[in-house]
């Protein structure tokens, strides 16, 4: 068990290189084991709430993701290397990343017989337009300048410019595919592995395989129950004391308790999620580059790798693109602790001395212990952080972007464009250190609509460069995410996108009890 | 005055006297314990995370390699004081209203016990959750989110007390000799119900700890890198199924704390006997 | 004799559950405008958090209209209050169900749990604060001391942990998290519930057993006790005919107190065992700005501590031929 943690753990994070995430895959899959039907399981999610959803429209947590993709089909879906591949769609193409063709798979139906039509995809995808459905996804679906039905198995999609990602996009689970017209959602009729027998918001949802699914063989399991246990420690025992067969996000300092059980596995993905430092560029003195220098030298990266993540992490270097992305530039040199030099950044900011409140709070998982790190050692170089926790019940709303000092948390997305945008472009609504670059933003425009592979990477490259030099957030360390499953339960892999196999991982697994 | 103290320590019953060494050494550690710490409060001085004892560490490393005894020795004091300064606010309070809500009649009493239960029914860590979220959180907010939550609890059972003793037989006596209101509840009353009143401040005061590190379970508290007692359990909570000393300590001290309190209140002198 | 006094007795009990009739509505009243307020005070509102980070202002504007949030704060107060008064406690602004559904698939799960609790604690605490109040200063006191004193001692989530990890993880006996579902037989319950019932006994059994042991105490140092003894009157007899009548004010004020906090003050419980229950379910109110939902929920609770302080006045009146008076 201990070997395949670090196996696993030296095989993805260190390689990383050029290679997606999934394209390595724990012995334990390896090992032959052939998929079964019959079987079925618990997870445990992170929250459950009366806000959970069967609309994928409004999902807003990991356990609405993985409701939705039980439930639900795609037009594509994303695989471990982060290539998006048709699903629903048979084929998706374009000449000029703009006019986009989309061929329908025959033979589909929803959960109620009804066969999938190419009017079901446009009212799916034209919904999230309307504000009345409260989209999550409203400002990317505002590129959907025009989806029309082409006959009945044909879909055009017109974007307002080109988009050479689109696939991608499409593969979140806020565009999972409805039945035409659906309005009420206490129970779901969607194209997906699995239909609903039981929705109880902030309870339970519980499923059952879809006899009619439309990928061959699968799905596997005859049901699935999907709960929510918020508290962390209760999560894992009830995983170790067999409650549950799969949890969601198990803390790295629980994973020894759980690799010393016998009957118990750790899935580790690695993700380009991070909890980052925010010093906004409007406002002083955290506007000041010295100042920003300063911050970046100040962070204490293997630390927080091995204190906070106790090695479940990866180390950052002040911009979002994880070593393992295919998008990833490796010439850019490593930031690291350097007391003097963040010394001398300090005193050419004029800044010793100062007492400087840095807000952080348990909605930015990690922010407490890392503003206390960033504290212990800015008192050792004449910088006086006071650490201000802040309860995580509203955090993003009144208290995220709002101070010089902060801490945001992102999560990872499926294209580099899509994070670059929401997070970095000038006029972005969650540009959180407020930073203005033309020169990014002209780049990140360019890659959008550039199909040829070479040149996306040079562009992203360029850009990695400047968000490290120039912008107001510091990244110490992309979190690796920890699932942990019953061994009986098989064909887990990783999927950078989220826990649960990018909270997929409903057709893929199989029971062998 | 010291004599006479020291004098009324040596009648103390055996367990007194241990609630009271207890009570002294939290004390003392509340008032130095910052002043002993080996380590700064958030110092990340040990390499490994949840370590045992060791010479240089001798409560060992807590969920991030810091030195637990010296987080222990600067947390104490934001217990003790909170809970002390929480539950003294509380009980007088609570007391004062009760006695004017006995003595007043039911033009007073009415009023007031709407009041408290309005204030009682509303459930205390949902109360503290609203306000941390409204107001941030701080030390003054903590003391009076404690205090306001126990206020109610010390007047019901004051006021039951009271009413009780209001009728009884040496009250109506003092009452016939034309005594005032004010003094037939300070000096008639009062005496009468200060046993069950200290050992309610006793149970008041471990609720006021235990509540704190509700809080602290809850995500509301004292600001790090400083803890709490509570807090300290609640952050090294992981290290439970390895029996780790981080979790243990802490614990210890809130069960010592508690303890030692209430010990001590069940052994001072009861009030002064009947008439 | 005897008759007279028990017809005198539930003359004043009638009165007084008519008196504290409209005094609960006042209190309801109050709680329902203080929780009004309050909530006020948070920053954000339904629309808001139900939308997300990611919301345009036109998504907040159009989902502020149809929850009726633009609508000034005393005008949604007055229509909240003129509903709940028909008996409409209005619809969840979150789940997009009536708060009514929202609160019934809850509220028995709450109920059963603090009746359940209350069945093993209320006797177990009385006869332990009895037992060591009849026992002063011996053995068996000092014994039931040092029990209720460490068990009042450990944090509630420590108490729920450990039970966990002894009776979940490690001897597999009791299930770690609290799944109950409308098909459970009644011993599936039972066995899923241990847990939280054991960590909230823990928690209230102690703090009763003590002030029924302060409360016996304080009248066994007084006359009319010690002439009984004196008299020779069995000390059984003594507790029941003599002390209790007078002990039995500030005992079930006590436990009606810590009866109460068997349902708001679960919410430790409810999170660890994943138990759904009520206090869960305000604190969900509580971050998703659910008004309705939350007032609902505060009304219950305060209904239920009314109800509780209620039984425990009337018990005392007609245990205590002296308060008949009041």
């Amino acid at each position: 068990m201990d070997e395949f943690a670090s196996l696993s753990r030296r095989g993805l994070i260190g390689a990383g290189l050029g290679l997606g995430a999934g394209l390595l895959l724990p012995d334990s899959v390896l090992a032959a084991s052939k998929p079964r039907r019959g079987g079925h399981i618990r997870v445990a999610s992170l929250s459950s709430s009366t806000a959970d959803t069967l609309d994928p429209a409004k999902g807003a947590l990991s356990t609405d993701y993985v409701r939705h993709y039980m439930v639900y089909s795609g037009l594509t879906q994303m695989g471990g290397d982060l290539i998006a591949r048709p699903a629903l769609a048979e084929r998706i193409v374009s000449d000029d990343q703009t006019v986009w063709h989309v061929r329908l798979r025959k033979g589909v139906t929803f959960h109620d017989g009804a066969s999938l039509t190419a009017q079901d995809v446009v009212w799916s995808l034209l919904r999230h337009k309307d504000p009345a459905v409260g989209s999550k996804l409203a400002t990317i679906a505002e590129q959907f300048a025009e989806v029309k039905a082409a006959g009945k198995q044909d879909v055009v999609i017109r974007l307002t410019g080109p988009n050479a990602d689109l696939p991608a996009i499409l593969a979140q689970s806020h565009f999972l595919i409805l039945r035409a017209g659906t309005r009420d959602f206490r129970t779901a009729n969607g194209t997906g592995p699995y239909m609903v027998t039981q929705f109880r918001p902030g309870v339970r949802t519980l499923v059952r395989r879809n006899p009619n699914y439309w990928k061959p063989g699968k799905a596997w399991l005859d049901e699935i129950e999907l709960i929510g246990i918020p508290d962390e420690v209760s999560r894992v025992n009830a995983l170790l004391s067999g409650d549950v067969q799969l949890v969601i996000a198990v803390n790295p300092r629980s994973a020894k308790r759980v690799m010393a059980s016998r009957g118990h596995g750790l899935l580790e993905t690695p993700s380009s999620l991070y909890t980052n430092l925010i010093m906004r560029q409007d406002q002083l003195p955290t506007g000041n580059p010295h100042f920003v220098a300063a911050m970046k030298y100040l962070t204490d990266r293997p630390l927080i790798k091995r204190a906070l993540y106790r090695g479940y992490a990866t180390i950052a270097n002040d911009q979002p693109i994880p070593p393992f992305h295919p998008y990833y530039r490796a010439d850019l040199p490593q930031t690291s602790l350097d007391l003097d030099k963040a010394r001398w950044h300090l005193q050419r900011a004029g800044l010793t001395g100062v007492r400087l409140p840095v807000y952080a709070s348990p909605a930015a998982d990690g922010s407490v212990d890392m503003a206390s790190i960033l504290q212990e050692y800015g008192s050792r170089v004449g910088l006086n952080l006071a650490v201000n926790r802040v309860p995580a019940d509203g955090y993003w709303s009144t208290h995220w972007m709002k101070h010089p000092l902060g801490f945001g948390n992102t999560n990872p997305r499926p294209t580099a464009d899509l994070l670059f945008s929401l997070f970095y472009k000038s006029d972005a609504a969650w540009n959180e250190s407020g930073w203005k670059n033309p020169r990014f933003d002209r780049l990140l425009l360019e890659a959008r609509g550039e199909a040829d592979q070479g040149r996306r990477k040079q562009l992203y490259g360029e850009m990695q460069g400047l968000v490290r030099a120039h912008c107001g957030v510091g990244i110490p360390v992309f979190i690796s995410l920890i699932d942990g499953y019953d061994r009986r339960l098989k064909g887990l892999r990783p999927v950078s996108l989220g826990g649960l196999m990018g909270y997929q991982f409903a057709e893929h697994v199989w029971w062998e009890g | 005055m010291i004599a006479v103290s020291l004098q009324k320590a040596k009648a103390l019953p055996l367990s007194g006297k241990i609630g009271l060494m207890l009570v002294i050494f939290w004390l003392a550690i509340a008032l130095f314990g910052p002043m002993l710490a080996p380590y700064p409060v958030g110092a990340f001085v040990a390499y490994d995370v949840f370590d045992g004892y060791s010479a240089a560490h001798w409560l060992g490393s807590d969920y991030l390699g810091r030195d637990v005894l010296s987080r222990l020795l600067s947390g104490a004091r934001y217990t003790v004081g909170l809970a002390a300064a929480a539950a003294m606010l509380a009980s007088a309070t609570g007391t004062a209203l009760a006695l004017t809500a006995a003595v007043g009649g039911p033009r007073v009493d009415e009023p007031l016990s709407r009041f408290m239960d309005m204030l009682i029914s509303i459930p205390s860590k949902i109360f503290s959750l609203v306000l941390v979220a409204a107001f941030g959180s701080s030390l003054p907010l903590l003391l009076l989110i404690a205090a306001i939550t126990y206020v109610p609890g010390n007047y019901r059972i004051a006021r039951a007390l009271a009413v009780n003793l209001v009728q009884m037989d040496y009250v109506q006596v003092a009452k016939a000799r034309g005594e005032g209101r004010f003094h037939i509840a300070i000096a008639e009353v009062l005496p009468n119900m200060i046993h069950p009143l200290l050992a309610d401040f006793g149970l008041r005061f471990v609720f006021i700890v235990l509540l704190l590190s509700g809080l602290s379970f809850l995500g509301l508290g004292v600001q790090p890198p400083d803890a709490d007692l509570g807090s300290l359990v609640r952050e090294n909570i992981s290290g439970l199924g390895e029996g780790a000393l981080a979790i243990l300590a802490p614990a210890v001290a809130i069960a010592t704390l508690t303890v030692g309190v209430n010990l001590l209140i069940d052994a001072l002198p009861g009030r002064g006997k009947g008439r | 004799m005897a008759g007279a006094a028990t017809f005198s007795g539930m003359k004043a009990a009638l009165i007084l559950i008519g008196k504290r009739f409209a005094s609960s509505l006042l209190t309801l009243l109050l709680v329902s405008m203080t929780i009004f307020v309050i909530a006020q005070l948070l920053p954000g509102d339904a629309a808001q958090e139900a939308l997300g980070q990611s919301a345009t202002a036109e998504q907040v504007a159009a989902l502020r209209h149809e929850m009726g949030l633009d609508r000034p704060a005393p005008v949604r107060y007055a229509s909240w209050l003129s509903g709940m008064v028909s008996g409409d406690p209005g619809q969840s602004l979150v789940a997009n169900m009536p708060v009514a559904e929202v609160i019934s698939s809850r509220l028995p799960n709450s109920l059963l749990l603090a009746a359940l609790t209350a069945l093993i604690a209320v006797p177990a605490a009385l006869a332990i604060g009895i037992g060591s109040a009849m026992n002063r200063g011996g053995r068996i006191d000092r014994a039931l001391n040092i029990t209720t004193l460490s068990m009042v001692a450990v944090p509630e989530f420590l108490v729920a942990t450990i039970a966990v990890l002894l009776f979940s993880v490690e001897l597999r006996w009791l299930p770690s998290i609290a799944l109950v579902s409308d098909e459970m037989s009644w011993g599936e319950y039972l066995r899923g519930v241990a847990m939280p019932i054991l960590t909230l006994s823990v928690v209230v059994i102690a703090q009763m057993a003590r002030m029924t042991r302060a409360a016996v105490i304080d009248q066994m140092d007084r006359p009319y006790v010690e002439m009984a003894v004196l008299k020779g009157v069995a000390p059984v007899q003594v507790v029941l005919k003599h002390i209790m009548p007078n002990a039995i004010a500030p005992i079930v004020n006590a436990m009606a107190l810590s009866l109460s906090y068997l349902l708001g003050g679960a919410v430790i419980v409810e999170t660890i065992f994943n138990y759904p229950g009520l206090a869960s379910l305000m604190v969900n109110a509580v971050t998703s700005r659910d008004m309705p939902l939350l007032q609902a929920c505060a009304m219950i609770f305060c209904a239920a501590y009314l109800i509780l302080m209620l039984i425990a006045d009337v018990t005392a009146i007609l245990a205590n031929p002296r308060l008949r008076a009041q």
